[in-house]
């Protein structure tokens, strides 16, 4: 019916926005064909990171929330996936709950970094990527292929001015723990340890000093709770409460959401180290 | 795309932008197409153990020029025809006034249509994420919006969901979005969520014992909201003339007009 | 009738002058060539029951897939043509997998069936920017069961595009006198085991074989499991309830 009266009726200008606006009230929407609106222009990307990009304007009108330091390592004992909460947007905090690691299911994880919103839709899409594959071949999905899915979704869009640094973290029985980083740029790497985001290099800094393969599992979960730590308290775009998940054989668990201020000064008052900030709060 | 010239090596996480961005010292940048203005207004919603109030004031400025005094932010979506009735979910929008009418009007339609396609109510649990994905299908033309989503959960509980301009969405406790939210939020925080408030008497230094944030009553959250409104009134041109509130409740959305200063 | 009929039954868009659609009128006779399928909807869940046709030794039993999972919380078995059956299930999954998506909650199942039922009359020539997937109806009916916020329910599924809510339902060559049986032991009080015994019990007097645990199916979709397909150990240990005779 709708298309008979679409082949009559002339409309004034091609609007295919509207068409499939149409169609999604019709049908439901279509995650599938991915339509995405764009701006009446020749040059839409380089328009978006005039509206957009805050790095290069500071005073450009759409501050996107931004997520900060994420980190992951592969252990003796799994995986660890730490995270801080804040985003920011431009100089302003958005917000401090940020959960930055996404459950993709029960045995994935991602994390976000970058743009808030590019990760947490493409994550979920993802996710359901990832369950059609496990309907489809009765088995889980690898961490290998989970990945590669979202890097050839993002390499899809390059240039159009996705704004991501992720990590899928996860144990399949074909490949143990496997860890991949994936970015907006269509990189696509495993390894063993990886810091995401505006505080990646302080997270670097006590990862490296103090990470060994032989770890046990608390002392871990305690070197990702301390390198998040560490970049909390020198990034001043991380911050707010530290998300800590252990991946292990059987599916991730989760280690807490905690304030980071307690536990700054527990580290200091009990362990010593940060001995430039002075302990007397008078 | 055109030319795809290798950008300078970026810290972190760059954009995917085919080229590096340029800066300001080289050549002057165009902003020829620039769809979007900016109407202030600011909106605020806080969520409780049986409901969750939205407001906002219903000021309408371009730059320092007040177009009208009253255009309302908060719109009810679903329920039954134009008037909305039945509907437990509010939505509020600040920004740009088209974008947001716009962007109500397709979640509204989107809204009314699932009932139909499965026979029952959208919760605001889907309404939320349907939003979310809504703000995310202009990811490369956005709305120039900010918006709040209030409502009841499936248990009864205050419900309420916080935007970015292209989608990326929390359920928080109370939340404050547009022109004044800078001076909204951090007073939230304190009276809300209880931050950086003490236990007197529980100490001095790191012996000080934090206050646990609980639910609030309405009657006080009704008046925190509107000393929220006086105050950034008198701290913001764009925020002033009316306030308008909606209550959502078990019984329905209660609708609440208060005047502000019109100065 | 019948020379009237061979007119009007090659167009598959082409009504007769009796208002007929003979193409999908025999599509529906393709189902009656299938295997026997059962659904039985009970408070607690909804069993589903199928009939596997080894018609070799060689055959591996295993591979022959007559219910298949749509989501964690809905399942459905078929009968007739299986390859029809398979764009229609993959349809679903995407369906339902999208749902989830765009609203963080699970399908409804009355919604999944209409979803599979709006791709039924999607052949022929497809109208202008829509899609045409077949240039025939599917040859296929699908028992849909599930698990939703209105607890358990069952869906018969048509060729036509049709769709019912049924307590117990048989399709397949043998859904005549399967039917006429779950009509007449069928209670509403039924509780999930006695639920399989009556599958099984309905596909042993309608089956040509001999029923054992290689040559029938179940699953059940409840509010805790989900779907699930039975294990070669928990269908051995069914059938061995069922009572000689």
């Amino acid at each position: 019916m709708d298309t008979l009266v679409a082949q009559y009726s002339c409309p004034a200008i091609e609007d295919t926005t509207l068409d499939a606006e149409q169609d999604e009230l019709l049908h439901g929407p279509d995650a599938l064909s991915l339509n995405f609106s764009l701006p009446p222009i020749a040059q839409p990307s380089s328009w978006l990171r005039a509206m957009t990009d805050d790095a290069s304007n500071p005073n450009c009108p759409i501050k996107i929330a931004h997520g900060t330091t994420t980190l992951a390592f592969r252990f003796k004992g799994g995986i660890i996936v730490c995270t801080d909460s804040r985003a920011t947007q431009g100089n302003w905090i958005a917000s401090q709950t940020v959960k930055k690691v996404i459950e993709i299911n029960n045995s994935l994880l991602g994390t976000m970094a970058g743009g808030a919103a590019d990760c947490q839709y493409w994550l979920a899409y993802l996710g359901m990527q990832c369950r059609l594959h496990e309907l489809r071949n009765k088995r889980r999905i690898t961490v290998a292929a989970a990945s590669k899915i979202l890097a050839n979704l993002v390499y899809s869009y390059k240039g159009m001015g996705l704004s991501m640094g992720t990590m899928c973290a996860g144990v399949t029985p074909q490949e143990g723990p496997a860890l991949y980083y994936v970015d907006s740029d269509g990189t696509r790497m495993a390894g063993n340890m990886f810091c995401v985001g505006s505080g990646q290099t302080f997270a670097y800094g006590v990862l490296d000093a103090e990470y060994r393969y032989e770890m046990e599992d608390e002392e871990a979960l305690e070197l990702g709770r301390r390198s998040i730590l560490a970049a909390m308290h020198r990034d001043a775009y991380s911050g707010g409460f530290i998300n800590l998940y252990h991946v292990k054989e059987d599916g991730w668990v989760k280690h807490g959401f905690s304030d980071m201020n307690p536990i700054f000064w527990k580290t200091k008052l009990e362990k010593g180290e940060f001995s430039n900030v002075t302990a007397d709060m008078e | 795309m055109a030319s795809i010239l290798p950008g300078a090596p970026q810290e972190g996480i760059g954009y995917s932008f085919s080229q590096a961005a340029p800066n300001a010292a080289s050549e002057p940048r165009q902003h020829s197409f620039y769809p979007y203005s900016d109407n202030g207004g600011t909106s605020l919603g806080i969520s409780g153990t049986d409901f969750t109030i939205m407001a906002a004031d219903t000021r309408n400025v371009s730059g320092y020029s007040i177009n009208t005094r009253y255009s309302p932010r908060l719109y009810l979506i679903g329920g039954e025809g134009p008037e909305n009735k039945g509907a437990r979910i509010v939505l509020s929008v600040v920004g740009f006034t088209a974008d947001g009418s716009a962007l109500k009007e397709r979640l509204d339609n989107i809204v009314k249509m699932y009932k139909y396609h499965h026979g029952k109510p959208m919760s605001v649990s889907a309404c939320a994420q349907r939003l979310s994905h809504l703000l995310y299908s202009k990811r490369f033309f956005p709305f120039y919006v900010s918006a709040i989503l209030g409502g009841l959960d499936e248990e009864g509980k205050g419900a309420l969901y916080s935007y970015d301009y292209v989608g990326s969405y929390e359920r928080e406790q109370c939340r404050s979005a547009g022109a004044a939210s800078s001076l909204i939020m951090p007073f939230l925080d304190n009276q809300v969520n209880f931050k950086n408030q003490y236990q007197p008497g529980s100490g001095t230094g790191h012996n000080l014992q934090a206050v646990v944030a609980e639910p609030l009553p309405r009657e006080r959250v009704t008046q925190l909201v509107r000393d929220a409104f006086t105050s950034a009134v008198e701290r913001h041109i764009e925020v002033g003339d009316g306030l308008q509130m909606m209550i959502i409740t078990k019984d329905g959305v209660q609708e609440k007009y208060v005047e502000l200063k019109k100065d | 009738m019948f020379i009237a009929r061979s007119e009007y039954d090659r167009g598959i868009n082409t009504f007769s002058p009796e208002g007929r659609l003979f193409q999908v009128e025999y599509s529906l006779e393709a189902i009656k060539l299938g295997s026997t399928a059962i659904g039985v909807s009970t408070s607690e869940g909804v069993i589903l029951g199928v009939e596997k046709r080894v018609t070799s030794t060689l055959l591996e039993t295993s591979s022959v897939e007559k219910i298949v999972e749509i989501d964690r919380h809905i399942g459905c078995a078929m009968s007739g043509l299986q390859a029809d059956a398979r764009s229609m299930v993959e349809h679903a999954r995407v369906q339902s997998q999208n749902h989830a998506f765009h609203y963080n909650e699970p399908l409804r199942v009355e919604s999944c069936t209409q979803a599979i039922c709006d791709l039924a009359l999607r052949f022929g020539e497809g109208a202008d920017g829509e899609e045409s997937i077949m240039s025939r109806p599917f040859g296929v009916a699908l028992l849909i069961a599930g698990y939703d916020e209105d607890g358990p329910s069952l869906y018969h599924a048509e060729p036509s595009g049709t769709f019912y809510r049924y307590d117990a339902k048989a399709i397949g060559s043998g859904s005549e006198g399967a039917q006429a049986e779950l009509q007449n032991e069928f209670h509403k009080s039924l509780t999930l085991p006695e639920a399989e015994q009556l599958v099984l019990k309905t596909l042993k007097q309608v089956m040509e074989e001999k029923l054992d645990s290689k040559n029938v199916q179940l699953a059940s979709v409840t509010k805790d499991k989900g779907f699930r397909i039975y294990s070669d150990e928990e269908m051995a240990e069914v059938v061995s309830r069922l009572p000689t005779n």
